[in-house]
């Protein structure tokens, strides 16, 4: 019975190697943290991906752009999904970019609310605090409710660099995990201002215009609305093996001229820059 | 004031006191039942969550409780049962006993999220479980074992002294009399508290939030990570996008806890004659 | 009755179990102490690991500027976690406000007004309230409570007033349990003095019975507050994460456990050890309660 002993050492090898840890690297899961905004787009391609390979597991999680970018860069995991570009500090981290989406930034106000357009200085100045009444920019009387994003959202860092040119936020302000959370609260309280990703902006809030330019399809894609960001996926060194397969999976039509869509962002291939 | 009017008075305000408690656990209960129950179908528990706003079930999240539960009451049973009869047995009175007393309590009000921290320190890093049930189930076993260990030793405490006596009385050791007589006599306490302690389990977020991870998986090995139901209620409430699946999780999770805190009631009541 | 015919030898006579018996039953005590020594264990590791973490929060940020320090601002580097205490007592302060009368005057009536059949509604109900994890009762501030309070305020909800009923409520079970408890390990005896003597109930209660009890009553509050003090995700989702003095009770504010959980995901360096030193805050601040507790029984048993 020679061939017993060798079943058994395989059988013993298999039980062994599926009792791995989860680490990256390993040859039949993709692991991809990140972007909380990136999140919905990776978990459904992550889905759809699996079908196309049922052998291979993409794992996502939405835990920030920054602790995304942190954990590709030290190797816990295979993708790091980022809203936001990256910082000066983190140019030397041997980080490889590849675009897959674009996004805009809305200023969404109560639906209540008169206020229709406001300036890039203006939404600055609510945001720092110096303004705090609404009358002080052409509504209705009424102390202004500041709602911010917490600080591992890539949205607050986009809305810091682009609309608060870096300075800070006001301290006080209300901080909500949760796209949906702010969408919810501006869309109940009368004075509440915030600002989510323009993918996600439905009937409940009122996107307010910056500069005179409504955020729309059309003004994003001219380039017309100022507040807009690229969404990454980062990879250490050039992507290959399987997030190489998910990366391009993530870039082909079947995601980008749906999900992309679906999630309110727009694709990569249609941008003429 | 006449003492009769005040009497009155009073005990109407204790009536109204103990009726606010109970309505508030009603008014908890009933609301996540009154809106998650059209949420619940075998689909929703027997399906994976996808798509951009986690539409469809919750099942891996299912099993990650069920899993870090199971593993956790694994763990900490054994250790639990022999520490309390170590206190109820053979333990004297003296700084040892108070200093393992102390350490109990003090275990047992460990804010949660500072044994969170603790397990991500100590087993997700180093110790090198990573994100794992296996570490999450290690942090729980901390936090359930002070609950196991004082109701296993109220349970052994209760059981009548003359059962002992008997046992001595008929040449039996120490060690004999405890593990077949007073335990089995004590056993349905005992189940009672076990239970008790893993429905706490299942509702911790904070510990296992830092000693799990986050991405939703079907665990398979300890070392596999995952998403439990807490943690998943807490995101999709915080992500506000798909409430519905967050009243559904609330209930199913709720129904769980209540399986457990009933079930811990009925097996008490069940064995009280013994 | 057979007699012994022979003497024994005096060692034979005392020796009741062979040796090999009497090692087995030695080790398996001190197999028994190890295991309740895990739980002294369990502490120590919690100590190390985290007070590894933390410490160098109080060396490099400094203990002033660490805990007396204003402004909580990690992207500037300012790591004052004053706001944050302030937020926690206030939290705290609230909660134990408004349960600790709801909890005892519960536990009064399941000890001295309740017949045995309310009594195994309430009671019953009382303990499943414990048992509903925080996360629910946190969906339950944020859905329910705080668009009541919203509206009712003209803010977003977010705040201490929200956090102090919801807080309230969950440390209920932890106060109204333990004090009854103690109310009814007062003996019958006192109860009856006092109706001999023609008093009501209430005065019963209100004269005798809770002075009687006071240091287990006490016991229950601190307990309480160590719940209070300890609780992360409800006060998480209705607590508004401004680490700032909040100006009045319906602004946003933040406490030590909220501002560790939402700052964790992203934070490096001494950012992350700031959020260690908080850990250390707490843990040593609720094992001082406990601490109080037992001394306070110690002392009550003694008198």
């Amino acid at each position: 019975m020679m061939r017993r002993p060798i079943l058994l050492v395989v059988l013993l090898a298999a039980v062994l190697l599926s009792a791995c840890t989860n680490t990256p690297g390993r040859s039949d899961q993709v692991v991809v943290t990140g972007s909380t905004t990136i999140l919905p787009i990776a978990e459904v391609s992550a889905e759809m991906f699996h079908r196309l390979r049922p052998d291979v597991r993409v794992l996502v999680s939405g835990v920030g752009s920054s602790a995304g970018i942190e954990s590709v860069s030290t190797g816990s995991s295979d993708i790091g999904t980022s809203s936001r570009d990256l910082k000066s500090e983190e140019g030397g981290l041997g980080l490889v970019d590849t675009p897959i989406a674009y996004d805009a930034i809305a200023v969404i106000v109560n639906q209540s609310n008169p206020v229709e357009s406001l300036t890039k200085a203006q939404i600055k100045a609510i945001f720092q605090g110096k303004i705090r009444d609404w009358s002080q920019v052409g509504g209705r009387g009424g102390s202004i409710q500041l709602v911010n994003r917490d600080e591992a959202s890539g949205t607050r860092e986009a809305f810091s660099k682009i609309v608060m040119d870096k300075e800070p936020f006001d301290p006080t302000a209300a901080v909500l995990p949760g796209t949906g959370q702010v969408r919810a609260v501006v869309a109940q309280s009368p004075g509440a201002v915030g600002y989510i990703s323009y993918g996600f902006v439905n009937r409940s809030v009122k996107a307010i215009a910056v500069e005179g330019v409504r955020p729309s399809e059309k003004t994003v894609f001219s380039g017309a609305y100022p507040i807009q960001r690229t969404l990454h996926f980062f990879t250490k060194g050039p992507a290959a093996g399987l997030a190489r397969s998910y990366i391009d999976f993530v870039l082909s039509d079947s995601v980008q001229k749906t999900i992309v869509g679906e999630a309110g962002f727009l694709p990569v291939s249609e941008r003429s820059r | 004031m006449d003492k009769r009017v005040a009497n009155t008075i009073a005990l109407a305000v204790l009536w109204v006191a103990a009726g606010i408690t109970v309505f508030v656990l009603f008014a908890i209960i009933g609301y996540v039942f009154v809106n998650g129950i059209g949420v619940i179908s075998p689909r929703f528990i027997f399906t994976w969550p996808h798509g951009v706003a986690a539409v469809g079930g919750i099942w891996p999240t299912i099993v990650s409780s069920v899993y870090v539960t199971t593993l956790a009451m694994l763990i900490v049973t054994p250790i639990a049962i022999l520490a309390a009869v170590y206190l109820a047995e053979y333990a004297v009175q003296g700084r040892l006993v108070s200093t393992i007393r102390f350490a109990a309590d003090s275990l047992a009000s460990v804010p949660s999220i500072v044994m969170g921290l603790f397990g991500l320190a100590l087993f997700v890093e180093a110790a090198g479980f990573g994100f794992s049930m296996l570490s999450a189930a290690l942090a729980l076993s901390f936090l359930m074992l002070p609950i196991v260990m004082r109701t296993t030793e109220e349970a052994i405490r209760a059981v009548p002294r003359f059962i002992r006596w008997g046992s001595y009385g008929l040449g039996a050791t120490k060690w004999q009399t405890v593990s077949k007589i007073v335990l089995p006599a004590a056993t349905p306490r005992i189940v009672t508290g076990i239970v008790l302690a893993a429905g706490r389990a299942v509702g911790e977020t904070a510990v296992v939030i830092y000693t799990m991870g986050q991405a939703i998986n079907l665990p398979r090995t300890p070392l596999d990570s995952g998403r439990p139901m807490t943690v998943h209620l807490y995101l999709l409430a915080m992500e506000g996008i798909n409430l519905r699946a967050a009243y559904g999780t609330a209930l199913l999770l709720m129904v769980m806890i209540l399986f457990f805190n009933l079930g811990a009631r009925w097996i008490s009541r069940r064995y009280r004659k013994v | 009755m057979a007699e012994h015919t022979g003497a024994p030898e005096p060692a034979d006579e005392l020796r009741l179990v062979t040796r090999a018996t009497y090692l087995r039953e030695l080790t398996l005590k001190n197999l028994f102490l190890l295991c309740a020594f895990v739980a002294v264990l369990g502490v120590l590791l919690i100590f190390v690991f985290v007070g590894v973490r933390g410490w160098p929060a109080f060396t490099e940020i400094g203990v002033r500027e660490f805990l007396f320090g204003r402004v909580w601002s990690p992207s500037t580097e300012q790591f004052g976690i004053l706001p944050l205490i302030w937020g926690t007592i206030l939290v705290m302060a609230g909660a134990l406000a408004l349960g600790t009368p709801l909890a005892v005057a519960t536990a009064v009536f399941l000890s001295e007004i309740a017949t045995p059949r309310v009594r195994s509604i309430v009671r019953p109900a009382v303990e499943l309230l414990a048992g509903i994890p925080s996360v629910i009762y946190g969906f339950f501030g944020l859905v329910m409570l705080r668009p009541i309070i919203a509206e009712w305020s003209g803010g977003l909800g977010f705040g201490a007033f929200t956090a102090w009923i919801i807080l309230a409520i969950m440390i209920v079970p932890t106060i109204a349990t333990l004090s009854q408890d103690a109310l009814e390990s007062v003996p019958d005896g006192i109860r009856e003095a006092s109706y001999a003597m023609g008093a009501t109930t209430w005065q019963t209660i209100y004269k005798v019975l809770l002075p009687a009890a006071k240091i287990g009553i006490f016991d229950a509050v601190i307990l309480g507050m160590g719940r209070a003090i300890g609780e992360t995700m409800a006060v998480l989702m209705v607590v508004g994460n401004a680490p700032v003095f909040p100006k009045d009770v319906f602004s946003p504010l933040s406490t030590l456990t909220t501002q560790i959980v939402m700052d964790m995901p992203y934070a490096v360096g001494l950012h992350r050890t700031a959020l260690f030193g908080m850990a250390i805050i707490l843990f040593v601040v609720s094992m001082s309660l406990v601490a109080v507790v037992r001394l306070l029984s110690r002392l009550g048993e003694e008198r």
